[in-house]
């Protein structure tokens, strides 16, 4: 039974989520705007991970479960595999996907742009692009945390794009 | 026949128990399944080294008692499933492809949206589907 879902629905739903979370509900508190975003992937996570370790033994240590995130479970969501793991070997680990589906498509509002005309344009803009794409990674986070907290491990899990349109997942284990 | 089926949450919670007795016997099945949660948790934390059935999900016969056998399984999300049932001579195999519909059926409850997690399953499609693959347990075994 291989239901699947349009990537193009989902697409538009993030971003009607973000934008109705952002503009909408919590327009002047973003910080409660990106965490209810995150406890939507949260619960998105875990309701996966559920799904996705049906078939598989138990994980023994955390590497494996990490794996898990970056191989299957990743193939799973974005029909690609996590391009790059690193670790410090004391609980943090960098996920990296070069070409990260949810942002590969994305332009910036030309109205944010004109916002930033004060002083230093072009700053500005990046400024506020930077901030527009982050608010959309609150819920690709939170999946990611979702699947691991279900899986045993909390952690917390923050994504970095300094350079897009790879974008990577920093995943720090909570001990 | 399977007598009880149970679903034990991560903090041995009980998300979902039913039996399948026309006798009063409800009180004492449930002991039962309560007692399993031990062998479980002694399964997992001390397994046999050269096993190599080692970090599967189905742990087997947990225990058995004078009328029935109890049977585990270890979901990957630390959430436990027990069957008790009175056949004596049951086949592994019968076992496995129970319990794998099982979780099915309990995938299925906790992805619906208004469930919340760590809470008791009320959904009544779930204890439909679980009568249903509880019912075709009997009739795989006896053939």
């Amino acid at each position: 039974m291989g239901r699947e879902v349009s990537e193009s629905c989902v697409e538009s739903l993030l971003t009607e989520i973000v934008s109705s979370y952002c503009n909408g509900f919590y327009a002047d508190k973003p910080e409660l705007a990106a965490r209810r975003i995150e406890a939507i992937g949260f619960q998105v996570g875990h309701q996966l991970s559920e799904r996705y370790t049906m078939d598989r033994p138990r994980f023994t240590d955390h590497l494996e479960a990490i794996k898990f995130i970056c191989k299957d479970f990743w193939s799973e969501v974005f029909k690609k595999q996590i391009d790059n793991l690193k670790t410090n070997h004391r609980g943090t680990f960098v996920l990296q996907d070069n070409r990260f589906r949810w942002l590969s498509r994305m332009s910036v509002d030309p109205s944010i742009e004109t916002l930033g005309s004060i002083q230093d344009p072009s700053a500005m803009a990046e400024n506020k692009a930077a901030q527009a794409i982050g608010m959309h990674l609150y819920f690709p986070c939170g999946i990611i945390r979702g699947a691991l907290s279900n899986l045993g491990i909390p952690c917390a899990v923050s994504a970095d794009i300094s350079n897009l349109p790879a974008c990577s997942f920093v995943i720090r284990i909570k001990a | 026949m399977i007598v009880c089926v149970a679903v034990v949450g991560h903090q041995n919670n009980p998300l979902y128990i039913q039996s399948f007795t026309e006798a009063d016997d409800a009180l004492k099945l449930h002991h039962i399944v309560h007692c399993s949660l031990d062998v479980v948790d002694e399964r997992v934390n001390n397994p046999k080294k050269s096993s190599p059935t080692l970090n599967e999900t189905f742990l087997g016969l947990l225990y058995p008692t004078e009328n029935y056998k109890v049977y585990g399984y270890l979901t990957n999300t630390k959430v436990k499933l027990i069957l008790v049932t009175t056949d004596l001579d049951v086949r592994d195999a019968d076992v496995r492809n129970f319990f794998r519909k099982f979780h099915a059926a309990y995938v299925d409850a906790v992805s619906n949206p208004f469930h919340v997690p760590g809470k008791k399953i009320t959904s009544r499609t779930f204890s439909e589907r679980v009568s249903t693959v509880v019912k075709s347990f009997g009739l795989s075994s006896g053939s």
